[in-house]
């Protein structure tokens, strides 16, 4: 048994949940889309991996990483509008045959990225690279910037949803999409809205990522388990459910790394969902 | 209640078979079924050995793809995690192979067992969630066991896989060689032959028709006394026994086991197999196959990313035909027949 | 001993309260009407019956035997069986299928994969007799969503009928059927309440009084009186509650 050093665990915990708010971010996105389409979107994680490829292209292109922050997820929202009308719309009604015609979206994200931006690992250099001291470890500014980054969005989009129309329109739709045609809500018009936005949501992420992770044509498959994981725990639908299984397994990974291999952390993570699943079916925070 | 005798005695007394309704075929379907068996059965020797190949692994995929109709089809569960059956299946004939030094037979039981064991476990868990939570979680196991075959390298082989030197295939009276490519065409057209009468009565059984009630309304189905967990169940684990049982044949037809075996294209086959020939058909699935297979032996050579069309063709396919090929076949002979 | 009791049954969704301590009895053979305006918890209450819904509170017995909370698929075994208000059939299963899968749900083996489904046996002789009984037997190899409304109202108890209830609940078997296929509808009530004790939830006044032995009225999700038809139709109350709904 190697003895565990407390700084270092620290460490770990605090480097976990600053990764937390960014993976909350993509998993936020999925758990809206699902609140209000009742589908699981699959191509979630490669819509993440867009958004990271693109945030490379930006790079090249302008020389500026921040602006990425910026196109990036109004280019994938402007995407994700047509695609929902046109792709998935025609499925309204039919979660089940709408998610499998997410996984054709997928494929074809995949291979588009594959015939253009190619099969290797991009490195993308770090754009702020100031060291910053934490429990005595040097520790990534732009890790802290990024969790950062991914609060200001959070509250944003918070406030999106809690205290403007539209988004307490969105809300009202997670709620009773009946009531909510009832009184006259264009529900067509909210899903269009909330697939972009999810997808936008996802595509932060991947800006947000590229940077601390290697930009790959099939980054997409580690985050989607883990977000997967997340919003089955927190209660698909439930975005505060969402926001904290987010943060609280990231923490945990962050956590476990002090002893167990990437891989291994993922299997304890997918046990403990197993283990919510077991007595509590709809997640732990769905109504 | 009591059943008064209604006098009607001969029309009593006959059975239902015209009140239910032909799903699989009519009359005509078991001798087009052993036309196209004594087909294959005789061409088998005047095959090129490409296409012979081909037509191999057409028939051990028929197998998977039949299974997960029962799945999709009869019970209407979507499950995007069948690629652990299949690589269960493919381990399972591999380790027992190169570790227990097992014959072909005890291998091929292993690797089913294995995957029925695995399907109950899964199962359990998956089957009784809500539509939209079972596909999440299916795609949970798959990712969680394509990652653990992949970083378990010192048993799996990861990526570059174990390879297996096919024992003989004992049959009592002679040994044959798997070797030979004429006998592995049989031998994959026996498990085939099986899989498929084993299905049908399947279907045409009152556990078959228990899933169909399931499929057109659970909730009913629940309200006539069923356990419709435990008959999801049910289905979850045959669509997984025949995953690993193809999966197997894969293994022993290429002769070695890799992490592909449970990757993502294995979970999302089957369902663009059944989509295209017809759900709830078990006969659907395979003219899938056949196109799918034709379709990437034929493009995958000149077009590195014919998966494209992969998931072009899923989403036109649920468009345009969301019954597949065979309820489209069928509903213009229905239409025929009002006309004439 | 009542066939079926309830006692202080309560059902509350967040504050509303939906149903109420209700306490309400049905006899062996008897044919019990329950009526009540829009939203007084009729459904719901049929719902805490049959295990769709779980109780906040109360309970409900069989024969004396407590079933409260048991999941649906038991209940149905205990001798209980519904319709439902909006009709709840099998679109792809001819009529004979959807009668079949009641009737084999009581075989001793009801999912034997090694037998054909269409066997001459005592299943396809019961389901026959079934469908003949409500009037279904030259329809049988129809698919249900090609039947006319009427047919799948009827259709719909014939499934409840099935499973050989000792209890049938039937919730506005008459709900959407057009006048003239009323009377076969009232007739196929009457075929069934001889075979089992039959409570019946409906919204035409005319039809519960005329096939009821008593009347459970509610309101509020509160039982507000009980009675013979003749009862009911003097009671001030009641008169109150329809006046402008009937």
């Amino acid at each position: 048994m190697p003895s565990i050093d407390v700084s270092t665990l620290l460490f770990l915990l605090s480097d976990g949940l600053l990764w937390g708010f960014t993976i909350a971010l993509v998993a936020l996105g999925l758990s809206l889309i699902f609140g209000v389409m009742g589908i699981v979107n699959m191509a979630h994680g490669d819509i993440y991996m867009v958004g990271a490829v693109l945030a490379l292209y930006v790079l090249e292109w302008t020389g500026n990483f921040w602006l990425s922050i910026i196109i990036v997820p109004v280019v994938i929202g402007l995407l994700c509008v047509p695609t929902e009308r046109f792709v998935l719309r025609p499925f309204e009604g039919r979660p089940a045959v709408t998610m499998i015609a997410t996984v054709g979206i997928a494929y074809i994200i995949q291979q588009v990225v594959l015939a253009t931006f190619g099969g290797m690992h991009e490195k993308m250099p770090n754009p702020w690279p100031v060291v910053i001291n934490l429990f005595d470890v040097g520790y990534s500014g732009y890790r802290v910037l990024i969790a950062v980054i991914s609060v200001v969005i959070i509250i944003g989009l918070w406030f999106f949803l809690y205290k403007t129309s539209y988004g307490i329109l969105i809300r009202a739709s997670i709620q009773d999409k009946e009531m909510a045609n009832a009184m006259g809500i264009n529900s067509n018009k909210i899903a269009m809205a909330t697939f972009a936005l999810g997808g936008a949501l996802a595509a932060i992420g991947g800006v947000l990522a590229a940077p601390v992770t290697q930009v790959f044509y099939l980054m997409g498959a580690d985050v989607i388990l883990l977000c997967f994981i997340i919003v089955i725990v927190g209660g698909l639908g439930s975005l505060k459910g969402t926001l904290i299984a987010a943060l609280m397994f990231c923490t945990l990974q962050g956590g476990m790394s002090i002893i167990l291999t990437p891989v291994e952390a993922k299997v304890a993570i997918f046990v403990i969902m197993i283990l919510v699943l077991l007595f509590r079916p709809r997640g732990m925070f769905a109504k | 209640m009591p059943f008064k005798d209604s006098g009607q005695g001969l029309r009593t007394a006959s059975s239902g078979f015209r009140e239910f309704k032909s799903r699989m075929s009519n009359k005509q379907t078991p001798f087009v079924m052993l036309a196209v068996a004594v087909v294959v059965i005789l061409i088998g020797p005047f095959l090129p050995p490409g296409l012979r190949s081909l037509v191999i692994e057409i028939m051990i995929l028929c197998i998977f793809a039949m299974g997960y109709d029962i799945l999709l089809g009869f019970t209407d569960q979507c499950s995007l995690g069948q690629s652990i059956f299949f690589g269960t299946g493919a381990y399972g004939v591999v380790l027992a192979i190169s570790y227990l030094n097992a014959n072909l037979w005890l291998a091929l039981i292993i690797a089913v067992i294995a995957s029925i064991v695995l399907a109950f476990l899964t199962g359990l868990i998956a089957v009784r969630l809500s539509e939209a939570y079972f596909v999440i979680i299916t795609a949970i196991f798959f990712s969680i066991f394509y990652l653990l075959s992949l970083s378990m390298s010192w048993l799996t082989g990861g990526d570059d896989g174990i390879s297996i030197t096919v024992p003989s295939l004992s049959l009592g009276f002679t040994e044959l060689s798997l070797y030979n490519p004429l006998v592995n065409y049989y031998f994959a057209f026996f498990f085939l032959i099986i899989s498929y009468l084993i299905l049908t009565r399947v279907v045409g059984s009152p556990l078959g028709k228990v899933f169909i009630s399931i499929r057109e309304n659970s909730e009913r189905t629940k309200f006539l006394g069923y356990n419709v967990f435990r008959y999801k169940l049910i289905a979850f684990i045959l669509a997984g026994l025949f995953a690993g049982l193809s999966g197997a044949l894969y293994a022993i037809r290429l002769r070695y086991g890799s992490a592909d075996f449970f990757s993502f294209d294995w979970s999302v086959l089957p369902i663009v197999w059944v989509l295209i020939g017809g759900t709830g058909t078990l006969i659907g699935p395979c003219i899938g196959v056949v196109i799918m297979s034709l379709f990437q032996y034929y493009v995958s050579a000149w077009w590195a990313q014919y998966l494209i069309i992969v998931g072009v063709l899923i989403i036109v396919i649920l468009r345009v035909s969301p019954k597949g090929i065979v309820g489209y076949i069928r509903s213009r002979k229905g239409k025929v027949k009002e006309k004439g | 001993m009542k066939l079926l009791e309830t006692a202080g049954l309560t059902k509350n969704f967040g504050g509303l309260v939906a149903v109420d301590e209700v306490n309400f009895a049905v006899e062996k053979g008897e044919l019990k009407g329950i009526i009540g305006p829009n939203g007084a918890g009729k459904t719901t209450f049929f719902n805490l019956i049959t295990g769709s819904l779980k109780p906040t509170r109360g309970k409900v017995s069989l024969n004396g035997e407590d079933i409260s909370g048991l999941p649906p698929h038991l209940i149905s075994r205990k001798g209980i069986s519904r319709t439902f208000q909006i009709t709840n059939i099998f679109p792809e299963m001819t009529v004979y299928e959807s009668v079949w899968a009641g009737v084999n749900s009581r075989a001793k083996q009801p999912w034997n994969p090694f037998i054909h489904a269409g066997a001459a046996t005592d299943i396809s002789r019961k389901t026959k007799e079934i469908c003949q009984m409500v009037g279904l037997d030259s329809k049988m190899g129809e698919l249900s969503t090609n039947l006319s409304h009427g047919d799948q109202r009827v259709l719909e108890i014939a499934i409840a009928l099935s499973t050989e209830p000792i209890l049938l609940l039937l919730d506005e078997p008459t709900q959407g059927v057009s006048p003239k296929e009323i009377d076969t509808m009232i007739s196929v009530v009457r075929k069934v309440s001889e075979v089992a004790a039959v409570v019946l939830i409906e919204h035409n006044m005319d039809i519960v009084l005329e096939l009821s032995d008593n009347i459970t009225v509610l309101e509020n999700g509160r039982t507000v009186t009980e009675g013979s038809p003749s009862e009911i139709s003097a009671n001030r109350e009641v008169q109150k509650i329809f006046l402008g709904i009937e």
